[in-house]
């Protein structure tokens, strides 16, 4: 518990000064959470096989992370304007931003337990 | 000893009078209307006659020996241990001599609850068996529902014995439901994705038709085969003088068609002069042999293999193979070979699925492609399962495993200084090969401690409390993430059967149980199904085929509460009409009510476990059902997982 706090404190401080400014967090959550963002890239944001890649912490920019959803590249429905407007993705990618750093694979035994190669 | 007979006339005595039962019963109704009635109604007409004239002769049908029981033993030489089946009338004799003429051994009688479980288990089981099973199919209603089993296992490529029936001809069918399970073509309904049938219309032509079924059915390319028991053939008396006179065909196991020794060695100096081959394998291995040759020609080429999951073709501690990077592959290639491939056009191409519709190359123009395989022995015109042409510079039609031996003796002929340039490939393969697992890892590790839980987490957690048992996946791994592959080392040909073949939704519950019940068969394997809700959902009654036969095995439900793909489906079209995608969920999910799966299989006689919502429970649901299915129990884990893998 004590490590989360430390973490997400931690998360706080590193966060881009852009996001923390122009985006709303708990409007960029509901908005994951809603617009149907989590179906392919989970609950976390952590992506996955098939659906869709990583984007908790995403280290797209601004623009890039808004050409994507507008222009999406591979199988990613593309999100235009009148459903997520410029502001709503702001606050969507300020969210990502604010998600907590995952472990790393090192600090997981139990996945170099398994094929070991 | 003579035995009791049914006496007819007592039995029309009583129904006369069950039936002015019902009528008195129904009399205080009437009264209200119409004037009183004189106490109960006489007799009509008929039941006077019925009563009083003596009965016409009727056909004897009580017999000893039937054409059924010759049907069984036609079965019994073909070495077939199960029949699965639900039950259906226009089969009534040839089940009742199954059961006790054959005393219900080899093949033994499997309950299943539907036809599409019949079919399904045989598809599962004959992946892992190396030999079919058989399974018998209601006339046209079971052979109804049967139809999209069926289609798997023939887009699938893989052998099943099929038995359905009708009722006879018109004057020895009863009234009513006979006729409507009564059928002039019962093959027709499913010809179009079976690679044989008949209706043979005499035992001796039974006999030849089904050994000629199941020849035809194990001659690659494998698939389903269809034989119609005629209701009339089945329980007609079959007298010692006839049954004499009737010979079993001897059934000799064919062998496989190899390729031509010029056309393979055009393709080894094409292997060999290529400065980046890339090796695909489909549905290629059926054998742990087929694994073994396809390492040795990846060896002796030091080319790269990808797997494309539809059996177990590579060994996934190999460093060559390179399946998680087919995609940089294929863009460098100058030459790719296709092992059984069902779709070349859709390996080597890509279609977007946006607001606009792009097709594109995924190799260069001067990239040569060659195949072995035996998909256009078996296409036919209607249903679209060959999938879009493309051409090849060689095409080699032959069994690819049958033709391995000699392909891999062509290409070391062929080698000569070409040795060190291979050296060096291969060092460049290893290089790559250490970064998949690692780059596993690290994808793993962002759905580490999620809930809903990742798919790395539970693959992760299952390996710890099943790496010292002689485990085996019984589903397909694409809808999970692919992580067993991606994390556990897969060396034998048994431990991955591949997918369902024509995508049809429910394959996974039927064919993990018929594939359990051969690894139960092979001496007590660990069977895993990872069971998505949505498939699970179209066959939860196998768990009661499971616990009823005592087929052993853990099933592992991917929860998601959807049926996923669809949902994506449903929220690209509302993208594509700016409509927003809140509404994506009306008619592709399945929450409020959750289904309680555990309580579900319970109610089957099976053992259930769940739901799990957090990864640090997976370990003791894990222990737990492990330890049942090692002591015989079929089991159902639920575990609330995300929407992906």
């Amino acid at each position: 518990m004590r490590v989360s706090t430390l973490l997400a404190a931690a998360l706080l401080i590193s966060a881009p000064a852009f996001a923390q400014q122009s985006g709303d967090v708990a409007n960029g959550k509901n908005h994951f959470d809603n617009d149907g963002c989590w179906q392919c890239h989970g609950y976390g944001g952590q992506g996955a096989a098939l659906t869709g890649p990583r984007v908790a912490r995403t280290a797209l920019t601004f623009d890039q992370f808004l050409n994507q959803l507008r222009h999406p590249a591979n199988a990613m429905p593309p999100f235009e304007a009148p459903i997520v407007p410029d502001a709503t993705a702001r606050d969507i990618y300020a969210y990502l931003e604010s998600m907590p750093k995952p472990p790393e694979a090192k600090d997981i035994p139990m996945l170099y337990a398994t094929k070991g190669k | 000893m003579e035995k009791p007979r049914l006496d007819r006339r007592g039995f029309l005595k009583g129904a006369a009078v069950a039936g002015g039962a019902t009528i008195a019963v129904e009399a205080p109704a009437l009264a209200q209307t119409t004037p009183a009635q004189p106490k109960a109604p006489g007799p009509s007409a008929a039941q006077m006659a019925a009563e009083t004239e003596h009965p016409g002769e009727g056909e004897h049908l009580t017999t000893e020996k039937t054409g059924s029981d010759f049907m069984v033993d036609v079965c019994k030489t073909l070495n077939i241990d199960f029949m699965a089946a639900c039950p259906g009338s226009t089969f009534r004799g040839f089940q009742e001599s199954f059961i006790n003429y054959g005393k219900n051994t080899k093949p033994e009688w499997l309950t299943c609850m539907h036809e599409e479980v019949s079919v399904g288990m045989a598809h599962g089981y004959a992946k892992v068996a190396g030999k079919p099973m058989a399974a018998m199919v209601h006339g046209t209603v079971g052979t109804q529902h049967a139809a999209m089993a069926i289609y798997n296992a023939w887009c699938d490529r893989v052998p099943i014995i099929m038995f359905t029936a009708s009722a006879g001809p018109v004057e020895d069918r009863r009234p009513g439901i006979e006729w409507f399970h009564s059928v002039q073509d019962g093959a027709a309904t499913v010809r179009d994705f079976t690679k044989w049938d008949d209706y043979p219309w005499s035992l001796q032509s039974f006999a030849e038709s089904t050994v000629r079924a199941y020849q035809l059915a194990t001659a690659q390319p494998q698939a389903p085969v269809l034989i119609t028991a005629d209701g009339k053939l089945q329980e007609m008396e079959l007298s010692k003088a006839a049954n004499a006179q009737l010979s079993i065909p001897k059934l000799n196991h064919p062998t496989q068609a190899s390729a031509d020794p010029d056309a393979l060695k055009d393709l080894a100096k094409m292997l060999v002069a290529a400065e980046n081959p890339v090796i695909f394998a489909d549905r290629y291995a059926r054998s742990q042999k087929g694994m073994d040759d396809l390492v040795k020609l990846a060896e002796a080429l030091q080319a790269p293999v990808i797997d494309q999951q539809n059996r177990m073709n590579m060994p996934t501690t190999h460093y060559l193979c390179q399946s998680s990077r087919g995609g940089p592959l294929l863009a460098q290639s100058d030459f790719v070979l296709s092992l059984e491939p069902q779709d070349i056009y859709g390996t080597l191409n890509k279609m977007t699925d946006q607001l606009e519709r792009k097709t594109g190359s995924k190799i260069k123009k001067t990239t040569k492609v060659a195949s072995i395989g035996t998909h256009d022995l078996m296409v036919k015109a209607n249903y679209q399962d060959f999938q879009r042409y493309n051409a090849t510079d060689l095409q080699i039609t032959a069994d690819p495993e049958a033709s391995m031996p000699w392909l891999i003796e062509a290409v070391l002929r062929e080698v000569g200084d070409r040795k060190s340039a291979f050296d060096a490939r291969g060092e460049k393969m290893r290089a790559a090969y250490k970064n998949f697992a690692n780059n596993a890892r690290k994808a793993g590790a962002l759905q580490w401690d999620s809930s809903p839980i990742g798919g790395a987490r539970l693959f992760a957690e299952l390996w710890e409390v099943v790496k010292n048992e002689d485990w085996a996946f019984v589903t397909p791994n694409a809808y999970s993430g692919n992580w067993q592959h991606k994390l556990w080392p897969m060396e034998k040909h048994y431990q991955y059967i591949g997918s369902s073949g024509g995508s049809g939704v429910g394959y996974e519950p039927v064919g993990a149980l018929g594939a359990a019940l051969a690894h139960k068969q092979a001496g007590g394997r660990l069977p895993i199904a990872v069971i998505g809700d949505g498939n699970f959902n179209m066959a939860p009654h196998t768990m009661w085929t499971a616990a009823h036969h005592s087929i052993p095995y853990l099933a592992i439900i991917q929860n998601n509460r959807a049926y996923h793909q669809e949902v994506m489906h449903i929220q690209r079209m509302a993208n594509r009409h700016n409509r927003g995608v809140e509404s994506g969920v009306i008619g592709t999910t399945m929450t409020d009510p959750n289904i309680d799966y555990a309580r579900l299989a319970e109610g089957y006689g099976a053992v259930g476990i769940g739901p799990i919502t957090d990864p640090k429970d997976l370990n003791a649901a894990f222990k737990k059902g492990v330890a049942a299915v090692k002591a015989g129990q079929p089991v159902l884990i639920d575990v609330v997982m995300q929407p992906r893998g």
